[in-house]
């Protein structure tokens, strides 16, 4: 909420200067967001004295002045001829600085020098329109800054409200708190209502219907009101609190708000229908055109101001077309109520009207300030448009509504806040907030909220007044004592730390994208008519479903990386998939990555290579190996639901059997889709299933005592032959004496026979009891040929 | 013989000063020290020599060869310095090519700056609790004191996925999960992912949290500011101010948002602390008794603080990102920088 400076001077003395003020404020819990400076900027302008007039002797409409500010006389062209010698003026010296940035300089006119220049209403920015030059009261001596006599300057000090105070969303209820914590005397505005009319039940009758979200209903009639503009003053300071000047009543209205704090509606009295209201809740099927002329549909929820033909407005929260005031309004009907909190509130979220009214309703209007607050306005209106206003107020209040009384315990204070702020500090805190509070027996005290403060109900919310106003400051620090105990973080937890740091150190670099992606991104994987998680309300078109697959952020990732050309990515992300579920989704970590373009950084001494399938099998094994998941870890081919992945270039991953992520080289459909120059390889595992995997133990194994003999063999074998299944038929020929079959030579083309390849492989024997003699490898490994060439038709070579 | 032996000994010495190779004086020393040298002649000689006279001649013999030895030696490491140190002049690298390493991967900024908050609080001894994303009204606010239909609510816009289920705006909600299911003394963090339905330069839709909370019997406001103190210094630095003052949050009275001494201006007042020399940082407060009450805590027998804090405000702070966006565009020209 943004209020002014000024506005507050008129309900405190002498505050704080507004810098000062804002501090006090900001650390007793009302956020001053920002102090700016306003009203017209006006420099070099004083009050000066005319001493004489005379024609221009070279201009017949303008007048040669002489005027003093006390201490030079300055001889001053001007055009306007209201003045007469011995006004008060407002005059404009060299230098001077005006609304708008007009600089004023002394400058021949019509060859005769002119010292400044004598300002008008409209030049000093105070008026809209104005004729002649601006007439000071005599009271008011010469040579005084304007801005001072007249109180131009003001500043306009934003305030970040909390909700639950309700009671500072006003100039009076702001005024209210200054007080309370700087100390500065807060002093009321007295005002006098005449009342000249008639009784004000001749004119209208009010009824609330039984059960309506609505505890007071209060209504002043004025009669015979002009509607016309309101006075500059007014609309400007409307203006400068957000609010647009309307006309003299509604803008009455809109400043006793702000003023008070109670939201007030007035209503052209002849338009109401049946000269009767009545505050019911919306019946099904009615509607109402509201002032900013939209049709709104009711429903039995919504709480209304109705006649005899239906509502004429939504209570709290605007106000309807048909009783709105015009320009023809002669009578008003003017409101101020009380309506639940929670009932304007869903109006308003129900109709997507937020109002300043509905703002203050929501949070909660002081129900027994509600006469000030009409009588304040009345008093106003009749001002503003004339009138008189009818005998007496219709004031529907069933049962007043009290603050109830609050036990209060010293004990309690020095327990939760670990500082005892003593009786008589706590005492005085209370009483400036308007918190009466008697001690009932040593240390407990019964207190008694103000009306205006509906978020004080319990003890907790004395404490947090007496620790506010006691000073956050003033509370000393200190640590708890507590049992010491191992910190615990779950094995999942400690799994993903794990993950992202075996990840990072095999050159993969983090990122984080929305767990919200658009429908075009969710439907890139998985079946063609799956389920998703869908969010209601988007703020996008590209964030409407929950991603049940990383991969295609991933694959966008890409994109707009290569748009900035940066054509080389390694990436991976960590993060939870959502597929529907019971009533919440189930949700599933994974890890996936992607790598494309270059498999190292191009430099003067690295080779120019691309990334192919076998780098993200790489990842993916490093991996799970970091994790100390290699053992059971096994490869199998896609299935059909894999739509990104080409079905010759993928695999799936088996953790003990079970399927836990995929990895491989992306289908040539994503490449096109995605209109990228070369493949890309992509891998996503499930977490969940490396976290419910047994956990694998370093564990020591002895080194070997006895040399090894290492014989290579190559061969020429149908390439359709997996190389899992030839390494894996020679390692089940000796478990025990092979100790490791390494693959060093891939070879096809050439002399090799079109379907065939050319592989070397070199095998390590070694026993962990004895030397192996040379007839015992000779003898294994004539028969790994034999094996070789049997099973799988190997030519062997070597 | 003493003669023959001064002699051989002058020329030897005569002969290693005028080498001007390695090899030359290899050569000189074979010709004398060799098994077929002049002193190897000379020893030969010694068995024809009278037996009292053997063993002075021996020696006399020793002396010269030791001598030679010596002085062959000496010059033969002259000739190896010398070479060795013509080899080192010669070869070189240029020092200032790039060197070749395998270039590293990097964790996000935001992962690493809750790396680093979790690393603190775990040191304090402060457990680790995760919830669901997508949660429940219930968890993420009314157990948290938000009720239905209050304007508290207007605090954190909610993207919902059904009536009462929502992106969690907090992960506060796992202060509940955790109070459900164990009873106190607890000191918890909950690290995580949270959404609001807000977008512009200072608002991301999704960013992440850290929510911690501690409750035991006798835990006081002041020892609020003593671990959030601790912890701001830790992450700040010993010297950074902090500030504690009063605000609103449903689920903790009193309530504090915690400031600390600018750290791009040290405290003058700067574009980022908008000319007010602090930072808000975390919010903070002593938990509610109704929030005790929807876990069945008597709010009697314990108290306790709970706080929460933004972690892309922080990494954009300690890296000095002057735009919340780039830490979820993904340029790797920007995420290689951490």
């Amino acid at each position: 909420m943004i209020f002014s400076y000024n506005w507050l001077k008129e309900y405190i003395e002498s505050p704080l200067a507004p810098k000062d003020l804002s501090d006090v404020l900001t650390m007793t819990g009302t956020e001053v967001e920002s102090v700016s400076s306003s009203g017209p900027s006006v420099s070099g302008v004083v009050t000066a004295t005319v001493l004489g007039c005379a024609s221009h002797p070279n201009a017949d409409r303008l007048q040669l002045c002489e005027v003093t500010d006390g201490r030079e006389t300055y001889s001053i062209v001007c055009g306007a001829r209201n003045m007469t010698p011995g006004d008060r003026v407002a005059l404009a010296l060299d230098g001077a600085e005006l609304p708008g940035g007009v600089r004023i300089k002394r400058s021949r006119i019509r060859g005769v020098e002119s010292q400044g220049m004598m300002c008008s209403e409209v030049e000093l920015g105070i008026k809209d329109t104005s004729e002649g030059i601006m007439i000071l009261p005599q009271d008011i001596p010469p040579g005084r800054d304007i801005n001072e006599v007249l109180g131009l300057k003001d500043f306009m000090m934003e305030v970040g409200v909390t909700p639950n105070r309700a009671d500072l969303l006003s100039v009076r209820g702001l005024s209210r708190e200054v007080s309370a914590v700087t100390g500065a005397p807060f002093r009321d505005k007295d005002f006098t209502l005449v009342e000249e009319g008639e009784p004000v039940d001749d004119y209208i009758s009010v009824s609330i219907e039984s059960g309506a979200p609505c505890r007071r209903y209060a209504a002043r009639v004025i009669e015979g009101v002009t509607i016309g503009p309101s006075p500059d003053g007014l609309k400007k300071r409307l203006e400068a609190h957000g609010i647009r000047s309307v006309n003299n009543v509604v803008d009455a209205t809109n400043y006793v708000m702000l003023e008070i704090g109670s939201p007030l509606h007035a209503f052209d009295l002849d338009r109401i229908g049946g000269r009767a209201i009545d505050v019911r809740l919306a019946g099904d099927g009615e509607s109402i055109i509201t002032i900013d002329s939209r049709e709104m549909r009711l429903d039995p929820s919504m709480l209304v101001i109705a006649d005899d033909r239906g509502p004429v407005a939504l209570a709290g929260v605007m106000g309807g077309k048909s009783t709105e005031v015009t320009d023809a309004t002669r009578n008003i009907l003017l409101e101020a109520a009380w309506f639940l909190p929670s009932s304007v509130r869903r109006t308003s979220r129900k109709t997507n009207l937020s109002t300043d009214s509905s703002y203050r309703f929501e949070r909660g209007v002081d129900i027994n300030g509600l006469s000030r607050a009409l009588d304040l306005c009345a008093v106003m209106i009749k001002r503003l448009a004339g009138g008189c206003v009818a005998k007496g107020t219709i004031d529907l209040y069933p049962e007043e509504i009290a603050q109830k009384p609050i036990g209060l315990r010293m004990e309690r204070v020095r327990a939760l806040l670990g500082v005892d702020p003593g009786k008589a500090d706590a005492l005085d805190i209370l009483k400036r907030l308007g918190v009466q509070a008697e001690e009932t027996h040593d240390g407990v005290f019964k207190a008694v909220a103000p009306s205006w403060r509906v978020d004080i109900n319990e003890e907790i919310d004395l404490i947090e007044e007496i620790s506010r106003l006691y000073g956050y400051d003033n509370i000393p620090v200190t640590l708890p004592a507590s049992a010491l105990r191992q910190a615990f973080a779950s094995r999942a937890f400690n799994i993903k730390r794990k993950v992202k740091q075996v990840i990072t150190s095999i050159g993969f670099i983090e990122v984080i994208n929305y767990s919200f992606v658009s429908g075009n991104l969710f439907s890139m994987t998985g079946a063609a008519t799956k389920e998703g998680v869908g969010i209601l309300n988007p703020l996008t078109g590209e964030q409407t479903v929950m991603r049940d697959s990383l991969l295609p952020s991933l694959l966008d990732n890409l994109r707009r990386n290569l748009l900035k050309k940066n054509e080389d990515l390694r990436i991976f992300e960590l993060a939870p998939i959502f597929t529907p579920k019971g009533k919440l989704p189930d949700e599933r970590w994974k890890v996936a990555g992607l790598i494309y373009g270059l498999r190292w950084e191009y430099k003067w001494n690295y080779a120019k290579e691309w990334a192919d399938f076998f780098d993200v099998k790489g990842a993916v094994e490093r991996l799970f190996d970091g994790l100390g998941m290699y053992l059971p870890l096994e490869v199998a081919g896609v299935d059909a639901s894999d739509r990104l992945f080409h079905p010759g270039k993928s695999a799936a991953l088996l953790l003990n059997g079970r399927r836990c992520g995929v990895f491989g080289e992306a289908h040539p459909d994503v490449v096109q889709a995605f209109d990228l120059k070369r493949p890309v390889y992509l891998f996503e595992a499930d977490i969940d299933s490396i976290v419910e995997a047994p956990a694998m133990k370093a564990r020591y194994l002895p080194l070997p005592r006895f040399p090894e003999s290492a014989r290579d063999i190559a061969f020429i074998v149908d390439d359709r032959v997996p190389y899992g299944e030839i390494i894996k038929s020679i390692e089940d020929l000796d478990t025990k004496l092979i100790e490791k079959v390494e693959l060093f030579d891939v070879y096809c083309g050439g002399n090799i026979p079109s379907g065939m390849r050319s592989m070397a492989i070199r095998i390590v024997y070694r026993s962990a009891e004895r030397t192996l003699t040379y007839e015992e490898v000779e003898s294994m490994h004539s028969g790994v040929a034999k094996r070789l060439a049997e099973r799988f038709g190997a030519e062997i070579r070597v | 013989m003493n003669e023959r032996l001064d002699n051989l000994l002058n020329r030897a010495l005569g002969e290693l000063a005028s080498s001007s190779t390695k090899e030359d004086a290899l050569k000189v020393k074979a010709a004398y020290l060799g098994r077929k040298g002049d002193l190897a002649i000379l020893l030969k000689e010694l068995g024809s020599l009278p037996p009292d006279q053997r063993k002075a001649a021996g020696e006399a013999i020793n002396r010269v060869k030791d001598r030679i030895e010596e002085e062959a030696g000496a010059l033969i490491s002259r000739f190896d310095d010398a070479e060795k140190a013509e080899r080192l002049s010669r070869e070189r690298v240029d020092i200032t090519l790039p060197g070749r390493s395998q270039r590293p991967g990097k964790a996000h900024p935001v992962t690493q700056v809750m790396d680093e908050i979790e690393a603190i609080f775990t040191g304090l001894g402060f457990d680790i609790a995760e919830g669901p994303e997508v949660e429940l009204d219930y968890y993420n606010f009314e157990a948290l004191n938000f009720p239905k239909d209050h304007p508290a609510r207007d605090m954190q816009d909610t993207f919902f996925i059904g009536p009462d289920v929502l992106l969690r705006t907090h992960t506060s909600a796992v202060q509940i999960r955790v109070m459900e299911s164990q009873a106190p003394p607890l000191k918890v963090i909950a690290p995580g992912t949270v959404y609001r339905r807000d977008s512009d330069i200072t608002h991301s839709p999704m960013f992440h949290q850290v929510e911690g909370f501690m409750v035991d019997k006798g835990v006081r406001f002041t020892d609020l500011k003593g671990i959030l103190t601790l912890f701001l210094h830790a992450l700040f630095g010993e010297k950074t101010p902090v500030r504690f003052r009063p605000s609103f949050f449903p689920f903790t009275e009193p309530s504090a948002e915690v400031d600390i001494g600018c750290v791009i201006c040290a405290g003058k007042g700067c574009r980022v602390c908008k000319g007010s020399g602090w930072l808000e940082i975390l919010g903070a407060g002593m938990i509610h008794p109704e929030v005790f009450k929807a876990v069945k805590y008597d709010p009697e027998a314990c108290t306790g603080f709970a706080f929460g804090l933004g972690v892309e405000r922080i990494a954009m702070l300690k890296f000095g990102i002057d735009d919340l966006r780039l830490l979820f565009e993904n340029d790797i020209r920007f995420l290689r920088q951490f």
